[in-house]
């Protein structure tokens, strides 16, 4: 399932869970992990000097310093690395998210296990002059699905059991169905199938009768039997589906809650999104930021 | 000792003198070698009588000496009206110096040439404004790097930026494979919200070429999709060519002037074989400047005009505004205060003025423009141009220059600052790290594509 995992870590705290979770996966599923780290931004036009992310200095970009940070990523990540096989560390200066994804281009990894956050626009180097979070952007355009562990996943001991599969029907859940059903047959896990229905009068422009809510809900579980059960069935053991009503982000978070689940894996929605929305966040970047265990966003076909 | 192995009189012409040249952190060998290079008087005085031509002999004569220029130099204001930052003092103690004696000058002299010359002055050509005699020091230095850069006392970066133009023909360590991969990985990257988008690699007979600057490709390719995407919502046939695509020039910085001519060139040998109507360049001034400008000259055309006509990004922007190829959500224009940077390289050298402000009449809402002052052709100097940016040996002065334009934006009361052009933005950039007044600052590519109204033929079918 796993054979070439991308770990992009700012070496730091805000990168710890997120290195549980990876070299986890590595050691389970006998993956190649590659230790990707971006560790300064450009400064000053076309010179070689970096801002580094760490010590915050400008430092010149060289040989010698590239195999200092290498040692210092190799000394951080020491002990995961005692049991890890087969992996490598890479260096690299740049934007974040497009070196990320400059590298899972080349890679080309099964997975991007993708640190948290460094911290607000105005203490973190890496987001300085730029619009949006590194793991926007990453998850927007990455060649294959992106895991994210934001808070410390309670539930995580290792393995992975029981997904939440959230939808919203569209074209982009379809792959990250198909990706989650691969998921859950490879590792034999639980599945859930879940769809909020989005009753905030935000989206909807009005407040909707109880009675228009209960059908909705009605018709999105036989759309879900339609689309996702018919394919699942004979195939995967464990699967159980629902429909809620309410905030979509909170209610996935609060049914992944309830099922104790270990993993959520939802689209990233390939669509431009009003300005608005950008500052809300989409659903899935909410549910990053909530959820307490890792989550997958798929935002195209998966290769085979 | 004469000729250093890091810093000598030869210019960069393989990968591998280019490594090691990078491979010395900081220049640090390098400077310490510039210390006992030798002058070739000979050769430089030689040079000086092949190329010093009437207008600069004239300038160098005439100059009454009246200090005119010293207040229209944003660096002599900064340095607290140092005399010895006045421009004309700067041109005549250096340019001035070497033509008087001849060429006999001593290491010295150079290395107080090589600051006058990179540290003391951007090429902004704004004293050539208030000279009464419309001398422009801009210009001198230009030259003056020239001889420089020939005897080897040109600072590391520069030395390695020209290094790069002979070896990749682009400012950065970017192969025409690179430029070419890259842009369709962005294309890729955004086709799926922008339906039909697609970069058309050595069309013939488009109606655009486009050129960027390699620093897009290298660290923000962002904005070759941005470029792309603009195209594709104006409707507008353009390409790109597989190579000649870099239109800026370090070594025009440099003072490399076999390279500025060996770049330029790979830029005409693509319109050549594309034969576009029209070579639109991206969001650079310096890169107008090598390109369109001076370029022609350098490649010896004896019309002054690349092959084909050459504009600025911002003139095809202002005329997909105004023949509405690009129409603007009027909910979404800018409606914050918001300044505008005039680039010196092609609004005071080449008369851009109107066009950048009309389209901030386009994309912000009327009430929210502020221009600094002074603006247009008489705007200030980033504090960065002419290579001031890049090099390390001059940081702290550099620093000190930004102060001009820190105040200029602080005074217009502006928080967001549009700088159409590769320098600018980085020194904008530069001086929000350094100073850190809470502003914002774009190209103008990005909040374009924030606010176009995207044609019904083009928009996401369900």
């Amino acid at each position: 399932m796993f054979k070439k995992i991308l770990f992009a870590t700012s070496a730091t705290e805000a990168s710890d869970h997120a290195a549980r979770v990876a070299f986890n996966m590595a050691l389970n599923y006998k993956a190649h992990i590659s230790i990707f780290h971006v560790m300064g931004v450009p400064t000053r036009g076309f010179s070689q000097v970096v801002l580094d992310v760490k010590t915050r200095e400008e430092v010149v970009f060289d040989d010698e310093y590239v195999a200092w940070v290498e040692e210092e990523v190799k000394t951080y990540y020491a002990k995961q690395l005692e049991t890890a096989e087969n992996f490598d560390i890479k260096v690299a200066i740049g934007f974040p998210h497009r070196e990320i994804l400059r590298e899972a281009r080349q890679s080309r990894p099964d997975l991007i296990v993708l640190g948290g956050s460094t911290g607000a626009p105005e203490e973190s180097v890496y987001k300085r002059g730029m619009v949006g979070s590194t793991l926007q952007r990453v998850a927007k355009a990455a060649p294959c699905p992106v895991l994210v562990v934001n808070r410390p996943a309670a539930s995580f001991w290792g393995g992975m059991s029981n997904i939440v599969f959230g939808t919203d029907f569209s074209k982009a859940s379809d792959a990250a169905f198909e990706f989650a059903c691969k998921f859950a047959k490879a590792l034999g896990c639980e599945m859930h199938i879940f769809h909020a229905l989005d009753i905030s009068t935000m989206h909807m422009g009005r407040m909707l009768t109880q009675d228009e809510i209960e059908t909705r809900i009605r018709e999105s579980l036989r759309r879900i039997r339609g689309k996702y059960i018919s394919k699942i069935k004979g195939e995967i053991q464990d699967y159980a589906f629902d429909v809620w009503e309410g905030v979509p982000y909170v209610e996935v978070v609060k049914y992944a809650r309830e099922k104790h689940a270990d993993l959520i894996v939802m689209a990233h929605h390939n669509r431009k999104t009003s300005e608005e929305d950008n500052r809300l966040g989409s659903n899935i970047e909410q549910v990053i930021v909530r959820a307490g265990c890792p989550v997958i966003s798929v935002n195209k076909q998966v290769r085979n | 000792m004469p000729e250093g192995t890091l810093c000598n009189k030869k210019p960069i012409e393989t990968e591998e003198a280019l490594k090691t040249l990078l491979g010395d952190t900081g220049g640090k060998t390098y400077y310490e070698e510039m210390k006992s290079l030798d002058v070739d008087s000979e050769l430089l005085w030689k040079t000086i009588q092949n190329t010093l031509k009437s207008r600069m002999k004239t300038w160098l004569e005439i100059c009454a000496h009246c200090g005119m220029c010293a207040d229209s130099c944003f660096l002599y204001l900064i340095n607290d009206r140092d005399p010895k930052q006045v421009p004309a003092y700067k041109i005549q103690s250096t340019l001035g110096e070497i033509v008087k004696r001849q060429g006999k000058v001593d290491n010295d002299f150079m290395h107080m040439a090589m600051e006058t010359a990179w540290a003391k002055c951007t090429c902004c050509n704004r004293c050539g404004m208030y000279c009464p005699h419309g001398i422009d020091m801009g210009i001198m230095f230009g030259y003056l790097r020239g001889l420089l850069y020939q005897q080897g006392f040109v600072p590391w970066e520069l030395k390695i930026g020209a290094g790069m133009h002979r070896v990749y023909r682009a400012q950065m360590d970017v192969t025409d494979e690179d430029f070419v991969e890259t842009f369709e990985w962005m294309v890729e990257e955004y086709e799926e919200d922008y339906p039909g988008l697609e970069v058309p690699v050595d069309m013939e007979g488009a109606d655009i070429m486009y050129t960027v600057n390699a620093r897009e490709v290298k660290h923000y390719p962002e904005d070759l999709a941005e470029a792309a995407i603009l195209f594709h919502l104006a409707g507008e046939s353009w390409t790109v060519p597989s190579s000649g695509w870099e239109q800026t020039s370090l070594a025009m910085f440099a003072g490399d002037w076999a390279a500025c001519k060996m770049q330029v060139e790979s830029v005409y040998a693509a319109m050549e074989r594309l034969k576009p109507k029209r070579m639109v360049g991206t969001e650079c001034g310096h890169a107008h400047r090598a390109t369109v400008i001076e370029g022609p000259y350098w490649a010896g055309r004896s019309n002054g005009k690349p092959p084909a006509e050459s504009i600025h990004y911002v003139e095809w922007l202002a005329e997909a505004l105004r023949e509405g190829k690009l129409r603007v959500d009027p909910a979404k224009r800018i409606k914050r205060p918001v300044t505008l940077q005039d680039s010196c390289n092609y609004i005071r050298n080449h008369g851009l003025k109107e066009i950048t402000r009309e389209i901030m009449s386009y994309i912000v809402e009327p009430g929210y423009f502020m221009d600094m002052a002074p603006n247009r052709e008489h705007n200030y100097c980033c504090g960065g141009g002419g290579g001031f940016n890049g090099i390390g040996l001059f940081r702290p002065q550099r620093n000190k220059a930004l102060i001009t334009k820190r105040d200029q934006i602080l005074n217009s009361g502006a928080d967001l600052v549009i700088a159409p052009c590769h320098n600018c933005w980085d020194a904008i950039r530069d001086l929000e790290e350094e100073y850190k007044i809470g502003i914002e600052w774009s190209f103008l590519k990005p909040l374009l594509i924030s606010m176009v109204e995207i044609p019904e033929h083009l928009q996401i079918k369900e």
